[in-house]
């Protein structure tokens, strides 16, 4: 039985696999017909392959678009680096990154949603105890002593802490003159007249 | 060796040695040289900016002869639907300026002619001959490209050829 053209095909592109291989070179051997047959499809696949574009006609063309590419692409991917360069996150980060937010997330939850004394027992350092018993409420009336202005003072307060400072103050009523002005020197005034005092 | 696409030094050494080959499938697709050029820049121009990891060279030249092949066949679609087929088979398809002397114009002229009957076979066909006869690749390779089986790739090399054969037996090419 003689070869058909598939496999002369075949066997001339050498891809033909053993047994069939060493068969085709045998059959060849002997058969002028089917060697006649091969050697003019040897031929058309020269023909054919003979057409092909060759490497001097390629070059212009390769150096043209490389220097394309280089000129747009490559040179300019070095400048523009940082800004345009794309941002790409693995899977692997991407769960990381969700595991880490759990942990803080419930981490929160165990140090602060929690009482001080387990938090104590966690970090001793940051217990806080809040209670009624530390609780300080500051109010403006409080500290009313510092806040007091000399409206609020009465003129016997006036006169007995300038009194205690040693200042001797003479004070008098508007339009009344003493009528025994030798009882009055050495005493000091000290009952209030008048809503109108004068320094 | 690991290639990615986007680093510098790996792509000029991909476009140093993929471009010869990228650039004949695109021109016996097309057969015409400055389109071809177009689409071999443009196939390496996706294969930067994609930013791709391949396990080898061969599996990048893989990738970079199927886009090209896609970019050549759509091309020429397009090309058959905006000039119809009467101009296409008028057009001479032979690159380079003819020297004198008897052979190398018998040459020129046989290329020619074989190069217009690969333009005239149909798609699934002419990708198979193309990788086969002009960027030199095994049954394997071509099926990887085409995403074909190997045996596909068989059958489709030999009626491809059986094809060429006929239409260059009628241009009376020399073909003993």
């Amino acid at each position: 039985m003689c070869l058909d053209d598939q496999i002369l095909n075949t066997y001339l592109d050498g891809e033909l696999a053993e047994p069939w291989k060493t068969q085709v070179e045998e059959h060849l051997s002997y058969c002028p017909a089917c060697k006649a047959r091969y050697e003019q499809l040897k031929k058309l696949h020269e023909v054919i392959a003979g057409a092909v574009l060759t490497d001097e006609e390629i070059a212009p063309h390769q150096a043209k678009v490389l220097s394309f590419i280089e000129h747009n692409y490559l040179n300019k991917k070095r400048k523009i680096s940082f800004f345009h360069r794309k941002l790409r996150v693995g899977i692997p980060t991407i769960i990381t990154a969700a595991a880490a937010f759990v942990v803080v997330f419930i981490g929160a939850f165990v140090l602060f949603g929690t009482s001080g004394d387990q938090t104590a027992e966690i970090i001793p350092g940051m217990s806080m105890n809040v209670d009624s018993a530390n609780i300080m409420q500051v109010r403006a009336s409080d500290n009313i002593a510092a806040s007091r202005t000399l409206d609020s003072y009465s003129l016997e307060e006036i006169l007995k802490y300038l009194d205690g400072k040693g200042y001797d103050v003479d004070v008098r009523l508007k339009g009344i003159t003493p009528l025994d002005p030798t009882s009055a020197v050495g005493q000091p005034q000290s009952e209030p007249v008048s809503d109108e005092p004068v320094l | 060796m690991e290639i990615k696409s986007s680093d510098e030094q790996m792509f000029r050494q991909v476009y140093e040695d993929v471009f010869p080959v990228v650039m004949k499938v695109a021109y016996h697709v097309t057969y015409n040289i400055d389109v071809a050029e177009d689409i071999c820049q443009e196939a390496f121009i996706r294969f930067y900016d994609k930013d791709m990891e391949f396990a080898s060279e061969d599996d990048a030249k893989y990738w970079l002869i199927r886009v090209t092949k896609n970019l050549a066949i759509n091309h020429v679609k397009r090309k058959m639907r905006e000039q119809g087929m009467i101009d296409k088979i008028k057009k001479m398809p032979a690159p380079g300026s003819y020297k004198d002397g008897g052979d190398e114009l018998v040459l020129k002229e046989t290329q020619a002619l074989v190069r217009e009957a690969v333009e005239k076979l149909p798609e699934k066909f002419r990708s198979v001959i193309v990788l086969k006869e002009y960027a030199d690749m095994d049954y394997k390779q071509i099926g990887k490209v085409l995403q074909i089986s190997e045996s596909n790739v068989k059958v489709r090399v030999h009626r491809a050829r059986k094809m060429m054969e006929s239409m260059l037996d009628r241009e009376e090419v020399n073909v003993p």
